[in-house]
């Protein structure tokens, strides 16, 4: 279980994180969203143990990282940014890791056949692709077989195969009832994987939720299909909604509920063949909920 | 601890850096022993002392060893893997230490054997000033115990100031412009300084440390060892206090 409570942290006069609390729970993935720089990574850096909180608190099961007794075990770790020596190579980089953690050799193996990188595990980091340094930092994230693991940006530099891999995988861990957190400004895979997001901005909390909550929006439009969209029309405008014709007998609806605009249909001997609210997609909401036209590059 | 020690010494071992400066410790210690041989005169027994102590070159490729080591961390941002596995400030520095200093015991070991190869002979051959074989170990033990001891000193340093070039320049400004300017200006600075317990412990003659003075072979490592101690103390706190 990873807590942030009140979470607080400044550089200098600048507020990057303020007053943020939010927690990640075993069995599910929460989505950590928020445009860049608004304070994801010194977030997450926060919980990892890397960063001081100015104010609140980031705890890893209770305890603040510094304090637990097997870290590795605790939590796996990909990071954004440099993190390798170029002249070593990627077997080499496990061994110091896993050395120092006191795991086996056999484990820096495994996790090399897990991220698929066994064929270019005596090659030198600097000779690495961006989407090859993931699946190494994502390898050293799973050295420990880790309870929760913290993902900032993963899918950066994964083609779209390796994307896929790692969804399928962080589901699976999930499903195992692991913790995963993920913070990605890649929103459309963030939320074909995710089952909760925490949304950010200038370092405060504007959104917390499942998914589904997220993302419903009672104001969006009731979008229905029938035999005579004319009649459904006239039926709906003179209950005071706007209902507005579009191609292939479909109407858009606005200011009617699902039930309102059946209840219509079924009063004027209209067939409904499809009748749904238009979902807001996660982008949709990110923008509308953070201002920032950045978001989703 | 022994397994941090034996990352800490893997990633040594696993960088082209370390391996090109120990060819190149390797390299100038047997050309400057050679050339030495080759060219000077060995009339009295200080002379048959500076040349023995020449294998003292390696603590000098320690020093910056354990800059690049250290602050490279920095630069390539291994630092975060190395806290991420050992949160504790102290011990990842105190492995990193500890690890400088048994790699430093090691080359000195192998760079005093290869002095003492081409040295004894050669010196043997030219008819040179004999010392007793107490003397001689003790220049060569002493080079191998300055070596260590540099290792261990610079890896704090390293960490410390963080910035690789920043770290072996300072290092460098101290032993090379610092410690002789205050030594000639300061009575008695010159026996405390690091160029001068490096003299002390590496056994080179007396005359070439800062002031002319220097303190025994065991109050010199003790201090330079207490040195080290307080760099370390002082990276690790600064280190708990800074955002990595």
């Amino acid at each position: 279980m990873l807590d942030v409570t009140n979470l607080t942290k400044r550089f200098g006069s600048k507020v990057a994180v303020d007053d943020l609390s939010f927690s990640a729970v075993p069995g599910r993935i929460l989505g950590f969203l928020g445009p860049n720089g608004a304070g994801k990574t010194t977030t997450i850096r926060s919980l990892l143990g890397l960063a001081r909180p100015s104010a609140g608190s980031a705890t890893v099961d209770g305890r603040p990282y510094h304090e637990l007794a097997d870290p590795v075990r605790a939590v796996g770790a990909v990071l954004e940014g440099r993190q390798f020596h170029p002249s070593r190579s990627g077997r080499n980089h496990l061994r110091v890791l896993a050395a120092a953690a006191g795991l086996p050799k056999s484990r820096v193996e495994d996790v090399l056949r897990l991220v698929e990188l066994e064929g270019a595990a005596q090659r030198r980091v600097k000779s690495y692709s961006l989407g090859m340094r993931q699946r190494l930092s994502l390898a050293g994230a799973l050295l420990g077989e880790p309870a929760a693991l913290v993902l900032d940006e993963p899918a950066n530099g994964l083609d779209p195969q390796g994307i896929r891999w790692l969804r399928d995988f962080l589901r699976g861990l999930a499903a195992a009832g692991h913790t995963v957190l993920i913070s990605s400004h890649v929103l459309a895979e963030v939320a074909q994987t995710v089952d909760e997001v925490v949304v950010i901005s200038r370092g405060k909390l504007v959104a917390q939720g499942s998914l589904h909550d997220v993302t419903r929006d009672a104001n969006a439009p009731v979008r229905v299909r029938s035999s005579d969209p004319r009649a459904l029309q006239s039926a709906i405008q003179s209950d005071g909604a706007i209902a507005e014709l579009q191609a292939d007998n479909w109407l858009s609806v606005r200011g009617a509920s699902l039930e309102r605009v059946g209840t219509a249909a079924l009063q004027n001997q209209v067939a409904v063949y499809e009748l749904f609210r238009e979902a807001q997609t996660l982008e949709d909401v990110f923008l509308e909920l953070t201002g920032d036209t950045d978001a989703g590059r | 601890m022994t397994g941090l020690v034996a990352s800490e010494l893997l990633k040594l071992r696993t960088t082209r850096t370390f391996w090109g400066l120990v060819g190149a410790c390797l390299v100038l210690v047997i050309l400057a022993t050679a050339l030495t041989l080759a060219f000077s005169s060995f009339h009295t027994e200080d002379d048959v002392r500076s040349l023995l102590s020449t294998a003292a070159i390696s603590g000098l490729f320690l020093l910056i060893l354990g800059v690049v080591f250290s602050a490279g961390e920095f630069r390539h941002g291994t630092i975060a893997w190395t806290l991420l596995v050992t949160p504790s400030r102290f011990r990842a520095l105190s492995a990193k230490v500890l690890a400088l200093a048994g790699a430093g015991l090691a080359i000195g070991t192998v760079v005093a054997v290869v002095t003492a190869a081409i040295a004894l002979p050669w010196l043997d051959a030219k008819a040179a000033p004999s010392l007793s074989t107490g003397e001689v170990s003790r220049l060569l033990v002493g080079g191998v115990v300055y070596t260590g001891l540099a290792g261990a000193f610079s890896a704090g340093v390293g960490y410390l100031l963080r910035n690789q070039v920043a770290a072996v320049v300072v290092l460098l400004c101290l032993v090379f412009v610092v410690d002789p300017a205050l030594g000639a200006l300061a009575e008695g600075y010159g026996r405390y300084s690091l160029a001068g317990l490096g003299t002390a412990i590496n056994g080179s003659p007396a005359s070439s440390a800062p002031g002319g003075e220097v303190l025994p072979f065991g109050t010199a490592a003790l201090l330079w060892i207490a040195y080290t101690c307080l760099v370390l103390a002082a990276a690790a706190a600064l280190m708990s206090r800074r955002d990595v």
